[in-house]
């Protein structure tokens, strides 16, 4: 899967939290950082459950070691889902701030 | 999840353990009349000897694993005597026209087999369980 292609264009959508003063926002502070470490998790349950399906269908992995990667992949990305939408409010609340 | 996580692992262990008690026992099944093997002796019954293991896991480099898996230890073979049956027509027959036959008894290896298997669909039950506990735990995200 490449997910990794879609994480590139996240964080141009979602500019910085903390107005100019970047250098001082400490690292994994933004809001496109926290949605990068999010699809990071994705993409690595989504590799395993890929490597479990090949297994399976090649007569190396058990069918359960396969269904349990992919309930955990599922699950992972329900996970970052809401993640996503909690996120998405957060911006949404702040940018609607009236200053 | 991530001590569920070391529970889905003892779980997923545990099937594939019982897994493999159903392959024994139906390889015993299966052999139940058989009078020669590779060697030239009659198939002896086989039976699985399962021991706990760690599950390896994040929690568990923490030492706080709260689950503990199984593993097969060792497939041995049952020593028991085997059983005779008069057949002189039979060609493994010796002398005095008896055959020597596995120490399989059917009906024991069925018991065998059904354990086992209500055993897998336990074991399934527990990791579906634990699917839907952190099924309903993301659900409190949403509205």
């Amino acid at each position: 899967m490449t997910i990794d292609a879609l994480k590139g264009r996240i964080p141009s959508g979602l500019p910085k939290v903390g107005g100019g003063d970047a250098a001082t926002t400490p690292a994994g502070a933004g809001f496109s950082d926290a949605l990068g470490r999010v699809v990071d998790a994705v993409e690595s349950t989504e590799s395993q459950a890929n490597t479990a399906v090949s297994g399976m269908l090649s007569g190396t992995t058990d069918v359960h070691d396969a269904m349990i990667a992919l309930q955990r992949a599922d699950l992972t990305l329900q996970f970052s889902v809401q993640i996503r939408n909690k996120l998405v409010q957060a911006y949404n609340e702040i940018m609607r701030m009236p200053i | 999840m991530s001590t569920l996580g070391s529970a889905v692992r003892a779980g997923a262990s545990a099937l594939a353990a019982e897994r493999m008690r159903i392959e024994v026992a139906v390889s015993n099944l299966a052999n139940a009349e058989s009078t020669r093997g590779p060697d030239g002796q009659p198939y002896k019954r086989r039976d699985v000897v399962l021991q706990t293991t760690t599950v390896q896991d994040f929690d568990d480099s923490l030492g706080r694993a709260t689950a503990v898996g199984v593993e097969v230890a060792a497939v041995v073979e049952d020593q028991g005597p085997a059983r005779r049956r008069f057949e002189p027509s039979h060609p493994d027959a010796d002398k005095d026209g008896y055959v020597t036959l596995p120490n399989v008894d059917p009906a024991e290896e069925m018991v065998d087999m059904l354990g086992a298997a209500r055993a897998y669909q336990a074991n399934l039950t527990a990791i579906g369980l634990i699917r839907d506990l952190v099924q309903r735990a993301l659900d409190l995200g949403r509205g």
